[in-house]
């Protein structure tokens, strides 16, 4: 499958609104699995290089959509790739990004950005795939790097990249933590999607859904197993709302219609 | 472990089908009962069931596979050319039992895909004609450009002691048959239900439908035969994917009458 | 019939160290205030009197991902992966050990399944006698496996300052033979039998009914409302699987390496929890309902495991139960299962009869269902798998 550079799949990596965590996980990947320079050719990759190019088959997004000016460069991407995959939670979901959808606009421009706030065009975050079509995600904040791995592997191979599409708590459980509910705190493991090795919970912290929501979640029980362990709607509302506004706006607009 | 075998013939059939005649190493023989499956290894991809559609009948050392693309696997098979290698496991699962249907009026039901494994079985019966009393065939597609082994069942249809009849749910312009879905073509065969056994095979939608006009027209429960598609992993009884409450589609099927499932919640 | 033999306490480190020089010796030790399997070094890292562990010692017979198979690419080299490592289970609970029984009938029955059996062979088990139940969920005692003390390889009692020894197989002996256990003298017989009526005075039953009923308890109540409301419940987050000492589905997946020259194909625990795990190209989905999905797994447990190997599929270890944040355990289902189905007669339903785990599956071995006598003629065959 190596070949010379030049008859390698040629990779871009763009960001928009994040905190480039990812990328720097994309890095760290380029140090442990050296052989992945040997399979494709990365033409643009602000983070490790100034080059810019504008040929290219896999693009590679991390950040949220925030301003009108966005959607113009996303769509040229769109034009640009075979293959557009959102990289991280920001990309994926609006990420941290769309904590501020579930307040009114202004009050989040004048916290940001003061008595400026009228001077910017910014929006509600949203996720690549609310602005153009993505044909894969590599969920997380930031990053799984064995799963960025997995995924050029599969692409390489000219397939469809699937997420595993089972709980956190499975993939808990199996390292043995401790519930963190046992310690009398909450985690959203039971409707986030696993493949982060349950990262958070290993470290007796609850897992906050950066991975998005697994498929089909009981949300109604789940929001009961909060409210029992003292959690008020509000609070509920907000757990919710780190990383899976989105996600969970739109299964509010499902269930009521 | 699967066994590494090589494709020595493709044929496409339709947009979404192809055939792939299959030949084993080391002289190893499939040696198959109609109605078993194979587990597909594509090599670095994953595993799949496919029915083995060629009959033992026929065999020649090789076998034949119908594929239909619809996902991971299956797109990646349909890539693959004569010479390539493909890994084999199996075969696995009971096939019909066809000592069962000596001196019956068999009757063929198969919508779309569900030809592919009956047609290890329709050959079985052919070449062992003198055991069997009526031969047959009912075939619904959806469209005539979705119509498996056409070539075939135009042969069937000139066939003397083989009665063919197909069907679509929507014809063009060209189409000169039948139009309907395929439990339509019952009427038309006039059944001896006391020495009929029916064997089915399509989609899950399908079989509801057919098994109610089946007992209406008065087939017999246990002479109604039919085949079931589950998700598989092992196809040996293991891995759980495949039940069917408590039978394993894998080892106690595919194949199954309508007795044995027709208390289990889960079948249809 | 077992052999007796009684170990000190004060021997236990040395006869640790003595099996670490041939084995890997794996045992429960405490970990963030839970228990956990884990490789020990001495003795004094086992805390031989826990309750139960998260995990159960599965892990050794079955690990959670194993490689089955490497092979290149192209079709050749495909080789197969036999992993094991000399191993003693020790201080596994009967209840456990039932489980194994269960796994070495499902993978010997049938298709063999040669990675197993490999690693099985290698695995030597100590099991410890329970002195009370581990949490309330357990109901070990109603499925008949909280005395079992012959199933293991060897089984430990403690009596005080020494454990009584049933050495059960030739597998135990071996792990006896160079040690510095003593003779069981007639002495200890009435010691050892006051601490087994102790222990059996801890043990309450905590099912409304025998465990020969659950069977019919189950294909009885297949179509009771009550698993709507267990279905209404369920986060469908698979805790309750991922912890059971005989769930036994799995994955199979193929992955190829960076370069595409070589890949390989492994086998991951599976949960029938999950929304995937009977879903088909085409997006049916034959098992969608959640309460579909939990009755699947109390039917699995208690009736369809028991209809193809002849074992039960719980052994009552209470483990789902502890672990599920929704509190759907065994003993609440099954209970009230029964309280409806039995909701005029309870008050004369007195139970009496003890019965051990051979009994029920001896009762039912006639059971199994006629369609595995067509399987079993299909596994003589010679297949190239
Ligand atoms: C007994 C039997 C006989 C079959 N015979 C044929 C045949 O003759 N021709 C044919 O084209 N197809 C047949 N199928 C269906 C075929 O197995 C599936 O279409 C195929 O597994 C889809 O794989 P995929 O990777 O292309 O699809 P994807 O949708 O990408 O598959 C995703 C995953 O789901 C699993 N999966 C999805 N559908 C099925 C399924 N139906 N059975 C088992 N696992 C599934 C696969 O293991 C895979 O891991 C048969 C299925 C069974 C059970
Ligand atoms: S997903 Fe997380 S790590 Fe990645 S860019 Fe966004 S904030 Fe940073
Ligand atoms: S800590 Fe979170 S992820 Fe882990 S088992 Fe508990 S709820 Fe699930
Ligand atoms: S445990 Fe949850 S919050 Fe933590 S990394 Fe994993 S998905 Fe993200
Ligand atoms: S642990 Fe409880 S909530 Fe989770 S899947 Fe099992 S029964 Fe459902
Ligand atoms: S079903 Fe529950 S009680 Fe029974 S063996 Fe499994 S974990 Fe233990
Ligand atoms: S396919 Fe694994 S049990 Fe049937």
């Amino acid at each position: 499958m190596s070949g010379t550079v030049n008859e390698l799949p040629r990779v871009a990596f763009f960001d928009f609104t994040s905190c480039e965590g990812c990328q720097l996980t994309v890095l760290d990947a380029l140090q442990t699995h050296p052989e992945l320079l040997k399979v494709v050719n990365i033409v643009e990759f602000r983070e490790a290089s100034s080059a810019r190019s504008e040929d290219y088959q896999i693009a590679f997004i991390e950040g949220s959509c925030t301003r009108p000016g966005d959607e113009e460069r996303l769509r040229k991407i769109r034009e640009t790739a075979v293959y557009v995959i959102a990289l991280g939670a920001c990309a994926h979901l609006g990420g941290i990004n769309a904590i501020r959808n579930r307040q009114p606009l202004l009050d989040v421009r004048q916290y940001v950005y003061g008595d400026k706030a009228e001077w910017y065009d910014t929006y509600p975050a949203r996720a690549i795939d609310q602005v153009i079509q993505v044909d894969a995600v590599i969920p997380g904040c930031p990053i799984d790097r064995d799963e960025f791995v997995r995924v050029v592997t599969v692409l390489l191979q000219g397939r469809q990249p699937k997420l595993p599409d089972y709980p956190m708590c499975i993939e808990c459980k199996l390292h043995e933590n401790i519930c963190v509910y046992e310690r009398g705190q909450v985690c959203l493991g039971p409707i986030t999607r696993a493949g982060c090795n349950a990262i958070c919970p290993a470290y007796g912290y609850g897992c906050e859904g950066c991975r998005g929501l697994v498929s089909a979640p009981n949300m109604e029980s789940f929001q009961e197993v909060l409210a029992q362990h003292g959690l008020s709607q509000a609070e509920i509302d907000e757990k919710l709302s780190l990383f899976l506004t989105n996600q969970t706006l739109l299964e509010k607009e499902l269930v009521h219609g | 472990m699967p066994v590494p075998a090589r494709i020595t013939a493709v044929r496409t059939l339709t947009e979404l089908e192809k055939l792939y005649t299959i030949e084993l190493p080391y002289g190893l023989t499939l040696d198959h009962d109609p109605g078993q499956f194979v587990q597909v290894s594509l090599f670095g991809v994953g595993e799949a069931p496919i029915s083995i559609c060629s009959s033992p009948s026929r065999s020649n050392g090789l076998f034949e596979l119908c594929v239909r693309n619809v996902g991971d696997l299956t797109s990646k098979m349909h890539a693959l050319n004569v010479g390539d290698t493909l890994g084999i496991r199996g075969p696995f699962g009971r096939g019909f039992p066809m000592e069962r249907f000596r001196g019956k009026d068999v009757v063929f039901i198969a919508g779309g895909l569900g030809l592919a494994p009956l047609r290890s079985v329709i050959y079985e019966a052919i070449d062992h004609r003198e055991k069997y009393n009526r031969l047959v065939i009912l075939y619904g597609a959806r469209s005539p450009q979705e119509m498996l082994f056409r070539d075939e069942v135009n042969a069937f249809n000139w066939m003397d002691d083989v009665e063919m009849f197909s069907t679509v749910d929507r014809g063009d312009e060209k189409w000169r048959g039948h139009v309907g879905f395929v439990n339509s073509l019952l009427n038309q065969v006039h059944l001896n239900p006391h020495n009929t056994v029916a064997i089915v095979c399509g989609p899950p939608v399908m079989y509801q439908f057919i098994i109610d006009d089946l007992i209406r027209l008065g087939v017999a429960e246990h002479d109604i035969w039919l085949s079931f598609e589950r998700h598989m992993k092992c196809g040996v009884g293991k891995c759980g994917h495949c039940q069917i409450n408590h039978i394993y589609a894998c080892l106690d099927g595919p194949s199954l009458s309508y007795t044995e499932i027709k208390n289990l919640e889960e079948a249809l | 019939m077992s052999n007796l033999k009684t170990i000190p306490k004060t021997a236990l480190n040395e006869w640790v160290q003595r099996l670490r020089r041939r084995f890997r010796v794996v045992g429960p030790r405490p970990k963030n205030g839970q228990f956990v399997f884990a490789e020990i070094e001495t003795a004094v890292e086992m805390a031989l009197d826990y309750p139960t562990t998260c995990m159960p010692p599965k892990k050794y017979l079955f690990p959670p991902q194993e490689t089955l198979l490497r092979y290149h690419l192209d079709g050749s080299h495909i080789q197969a992966v036999i992993e094991t490592e000399p191993t003693v289970i020790f201080g596994i609970h009967t209840c456990d050990v039932q489980a194994t029984r269960l796994f070495d009938q499902i993978f010997s029955q049938g298709f063999a399944d040669q990675h197993y059996r490999a690693r099985r062979e290698d695995i030597y088990l100590i099991s410890i006698e329970c002195m009370a139940p581990c949490t309330e969920h357990a109901y070990c005692h109603d499925m008949g496996t909280s005395h079992l003390p012959e199933a293991a390889d060897l089984h430990l009692t403690d009596v005080g300052q020494m454990y009584v020894v049933h050495v059960n197989t030739p597998k135990g002996e071996s792990l006896l033979a160079d040690t510095l256990a003593e003779p069981f003298t007639a002495d200890w017989q009435p010691i050892y039998d006051r601490v087994i009526a102790k222990k059996m005075e801890a043990f309450e039953k905590r099912l409304d009914f025998e465990v020969t009923e659950l069977k019919e308890l189950l294909r009885d109540g297949y179509s009771s409302p009550l698993w709507q409301d267990v279905g209404d419940d369920c986060l469908v987050c698979g805790m309750c699987t991922q912890v059971c000492p005989t769930c036994v589905c799995f994955n199979m997946e193929d992955e190829a390496d960076l370069t595409q020259t070589e890949g390989q194909r492994t086998r991951t625990w599976d949960s029938c929890q999950a929304t995937t795990f009977a879903l088909v190209a085409g997006g049916h989905n034959f098992r969608e309902a959640r309460m579909a999905r939990q009755r699947h797994r109390f039917m699995r447990k208690g009736k369809y495991m028991h209809d193809a190997y002849g074992l039960l599929g719980c052994v009552g270890c209470g483990r789902c139960g502890s672990t599920c944040l929704v509190n759907i355990t065994p003993i609440k289902v099954l209970n009230a299962l029964y309280q409806e189905q039995h909701a005029e007669q309870i008050e004369s339903d007195v139970p009496e009869m003890e019965l051990s785990y051979e009994d029920v599956t001896a009762r039912s071995a006639g059971v199994a269902v006629d369609l595995h006598a067509g399987a079993c003629e299909n596994n003589g065959r010679t297949h190239p798998h």
